[in-house]
């Protein structure tokens, strides 16, 4: 029994708690409400896109909580994740506002110089989507590789493949974003379909349902 | 065989039976879990989850905890601080004595 083991057990847990396939649903639904966002702002003069992001976690979370106890919990029992298994999580969540913020500063600091500032916008406009690709597939290996998801890997390489598509198809972004929330959701809605299959309720949780006469 | 016998004398037998093992190792890597969330993991039926519980319950290594989720009773299982070190205590005791065993 090593660390290795532990580690392995935890990422089972993470695993079995999360193939209901709901925490897909709900990342598809916030990408597709992301693009979607977007596209309405190139035919409105409201940039409700800026909103949507801001938004969507306070709305989604207490939501995704409550089916997560109705629909999860009845079925495969209930647990909570040690604050080992939080605290990996809230470490990737604090690296990825750090390195942003870095980001964000080294951007304003260079931009401070005119000839940097033309150096650095003309490397990250027309590269936009193959640096938002490549971020895309970073973050989702670190969240795959920490909670043992393999398929935040092809979620990360979808994305990342689409975005270099993109780039040289030129595909506006906001329908690359619709295209990867759609695959998303369908996946996450195929297995929650078979999630409430394999885990049909017990007879002592029907209680409130009405059986047939 | 180990060159410190004493070492494999250490190991809590308690803890080293497969199945308590199996839920010993669960409980650690999480806060709490029910009942029903140990019996999907660990591929067990409910009473010899129930038999083997209640020897770790004895020996002050789970705790049960009686909860409210939704206004309904709920029953939580946890490891209690004598567990989570008994169970610290364990993996070093089979460490040495792996580690000491001649190749």
């Amino acid at each position: 029994m090593n660390e290795s083991s532990l580690r392995e057990v935890e990422k089972r847990t993470y695993m079995s708690y999360h193939q209901d396939g709901l925490i897909d649903i709900f990342v598809g639904v916030y990408v597709l409400l992301f693009g979607l966002g977007i596209l309405f702002s190139t035919v409105t003069s409201f940039s409700t896109w800026f909103v949507i992001p801001a938004i969507f976690p306070a709305v989604m979370v207490p939501i995704w909580m409550s089916v997560k106890k109705r629909i999860t919990m009845p079925r495969i029992g209930y647990v909570k994740i040690g604050s080992r298994g939080v605290n990996k999580l809230m470490a990737i969540f604090i690296g990825l506002m750090v390195a942003g913020l870095g980001a964000f500063m080294v951007l304003t600091f260079a931009s401070r110089s005119q000839a940097w500032a033309l150096t650095l916008r003309n490397l990250i406009i027309p590269n936009g989507m193959i640096i938002m690709g490549i971020g895309a597939v970073i973050i989702s290996a670190l969240f795959a590789y920490t909670m043992g998801l393999k398929r935040l890997y092809a979620y990360g390489l979808l994305t990342l493949v689409l975005f270099f598509t993109g780039h040289y198809i030129i595909i506006p972004f906001a329908y690359l974003l619709v295209i990867i929330a759609f695959v998303i959701i369908i996946n996450g809605s195929v297995l929650l379909m078979r999630f409430i299959r394999k885990y049909p309720l017990a007879p002592g949780d029907k209680a409130n349902v009405e059986e047939p006469l | 065989m180990s060159k410190n016998p004493s070492n494999l004398r250490n190991i809590d037998r308690l803890i080293h039976e497969p199945a308590r093992l199996m839920i010993m190792t669960q409980l650690y890597v999480v806060e709490s879990a029910d009942f029903l969330f140990l019996q999907n993991q660990l591929q067990m039926t409910p009473g010899n989850l129930s038999s083997h519980l209640s020897k770790l319950e004895e020996a002050g290594y789970v705790e049960i905890v009686k909860e409210f989720i939704e206004r309904k009773p709920h029953t939580a299982l946890k490891l209690t601080k004598k567990g989570r070190s008994a169970f610290k205590e364990y993996q070093q005791n089979l460490k040495q004595v792996l580690t000491n065993l001649p190749k």
